[in-house]
């Protein structure tokens, strides 16, 4: 299995990262190597037909802020693609919500020349998700993105395999660790610029935290469920998305005065596509504080079924995209799970 | 076909405490179409060599006299028979410049096409900015309602320029 990494931050570097510890584990696997023959960043790409040097890219990174060096030099990432022979593209560029950006470009490109992909970019699912599916099923190409919603904690693949057979009613759940980790300090009586700015002297939060405070990072991700899950056929336009900005300290006040707390919740049913801050009492497995995510997936026969997990960070994010290469690798191997595996 | 429309029942029937009782006291309840959702008998209760059976059935209410005749003729007495009414309830929030004579009338046109079983709103004062919030808890009889309520409350709130949040049904 080659593999190519389009994007090397955070979640690039993390999967590389984790492709290194786990390469016995995969070979014992399957009796094949895991190669990673392309990476590319912003500025700089490496390929080799047999296997870039992993450590040396994540060493690059660190010193000089490029994975490669080859200078893209106007290059598109399409053309990068085209120079060397992958089966898998893994697809970890930034978000981009307007267009899709490099990501969408990326990922149709691979799926047009019938490579499988894994992506955890949000942006061209939230905007090209059955374009895209339908361009993998015309070509024969898994297509799979269970660390665009959540992080570490799983919920595609919980809800279609996991729940298989059962009807899911409804999925509403806390999407953005960035908002939860404002808001439960709002609860601790910080204002809300406070804890926005707290949130970005740690690290939760980007310098421009408008994706995250406004709700589209959490709509993207309703969208994706929406899409993958409820099998409906929508982009982020249909969500409707009220942020956090306008929550108040007297709002946050008053709820806890009634044994309430106030969390941004994304919903998906059949009927209901939104993002807005909702009353949740204490106790209630949504109530959670801190950057967790957090899902309550509602089904008829099981009922309410909760998860919660990491919903960012390096290898958080790389334990999804390993998780949707195994499934991948167990099809292509008609692999059989035994206990001792 | 009748379409019946159906009240729910809590009934504390006192039967004898010997064999056969308790389907007696029950049977009549089928007999005229009823539907048992629970039941709950002590048997180391006793009052007079009668023991209490709690019971709860749906019942087409033009059905509730002939039921309490056939108790009757059974030796079945009836110590409480009480409706019970399903609600459900649901919490909101506004925040905004707004004012309690406001989402009073807000509520008073709410009512309009909705049935609310109550209403219980809470304030928090004023802050510098000028914004109020008021906490509103309603209980109803129909969960479509809560859905009717929703719509109205979200358009009132975009239309006044105020926030609007709800709670989450458990």
């Amino acid at each position: 299995m080659k593999i190519f990494i389009s994007g090397f931050g955070t979640v690039g570097q993390g999967f590389l990262e984790t492709l290194l510890i786990k390469r016995p584990f995969l070979q014992k696997r399957y009796s094949e190597v895991v190669s990673v023959v392309g990476v590319m960043d912003s500025k700089s790409f490496d390929i080799d037909d047999k296997e870039v040097c992993g450590l040396c890219m994540l060493g690059n990174k660190i010193s000089l802020g490029r994975c490669g060096h080859r200078d893209r030099n106007g290059l598109s990432g399409v053309e990068i693609l085209d120079m060397v022979d992958y089966d898998l593209l893994v697809e970890c560029t930034p978000t981009n919500v307007k267009d899709g950006g490099e990501g969408l470009k990326n990922i149709t490109h691979a799926l047009e020349k019938g490579k499988d992909v894994i992506t955890v970019n949000k942006g061209p699912l939230a905007l090209k998700f059955r374009e895209l599916n339908d361009l993998a099923e015309k070509n024969g190409c898994n297509f799979r993105y269970e660390g665009s919603v959540g992080g570490a904690m799983p919920i595609i693949n919980l809800c279609r395999e996991g729940l298989v057979g059962q009807e899911i009613r409804s999925i509403r759940g806390i999407f953005n660790g960035t908002c939860n980790f404002i808001l439960s300090r709002m609860d601790n009586g910080l204002p809300f610029e406070q804890a926005l700015r707290e949130a970005q002297q740690l690290g939760y939060a980007e310098t421009d935290p408008t994706y995250d405070v406004m709700g589209i990072d959490s709509a993207c991700k309703v969208t994706i469920l929406a899409n993958s899950i409820f099998g409906r056929d929508v982009t982020i336009k249909d969500v409707s998305i009220t942020g956090i900005s306008s929550v108040t300290d007297g709002a946050i006040s008053l709820a806890a005065d009634h044994g309430m707390v106030i969390r941004l919740i994304g919903e998906v049913s059949k009927d209901r596509l939104e993002v807005a801050p909702r009353l949740i009492p204490k106790g209630h497995p949504l109530s959670i504080s801190g950057t967790l995510n957090a899902a309550l997936i509602t089904t008829d026969l099981a009922g309410p079924v909760t998860v919660s997990g990491r919903g960012a960070g390096r290898k958080e994010t790389a334990s999804a995209i390993l998780s949707d290469l195994i499934t991948i690798m167990d099809a292509k191997h008609h692999f059989k799970y035994m206990p001792s595996d | 076909m009748k379409n019946v429309i159906t009240m729910k029942i809590n009934a504390d029937l006192y039967v004898k405490d010997v064999p056969g009782q308790l389907v007696s006291s029950l049977e009549p309840i089928s007999s005229v179409d009823g539907n048992i959702v629970g039941v709950v008998h002590n048997r180391e209760q006793s009052i007079n060599g009668r023991i209490v059976v709690n019971v709860t059935f749906d019942v087409d209410p033009d059905q509730v006299d002939n039921l309490k005749k056939i108790w009757r003729s059974r030796d079945v007495i009836v110590a409480k028979l009480d409706s019970v009414v399903e609600t459900f309830t649901m919490d909101y929030m506004l925040v905004g410049d707004l004012s309690a004579s406001y989402i009073e009338e807000l509520f008073g046109e709410a009512s309009t096409e909705i049935s609310f079983e109550s209403i219980d709103i809470g304030y928090s004062s004023k802050t510098a900015k000028d914004t109020r919030t008021a906490m509103i808890s309603v209980k109803v009889q129909k969960d479509d309602d809560l859905k009717k309520l929703d719509r109205f409350l979200s358009s009132a709130c975009k239309k006044a320029g105020f926030v609007y949040i709800r709670g989450v049904r458990q």
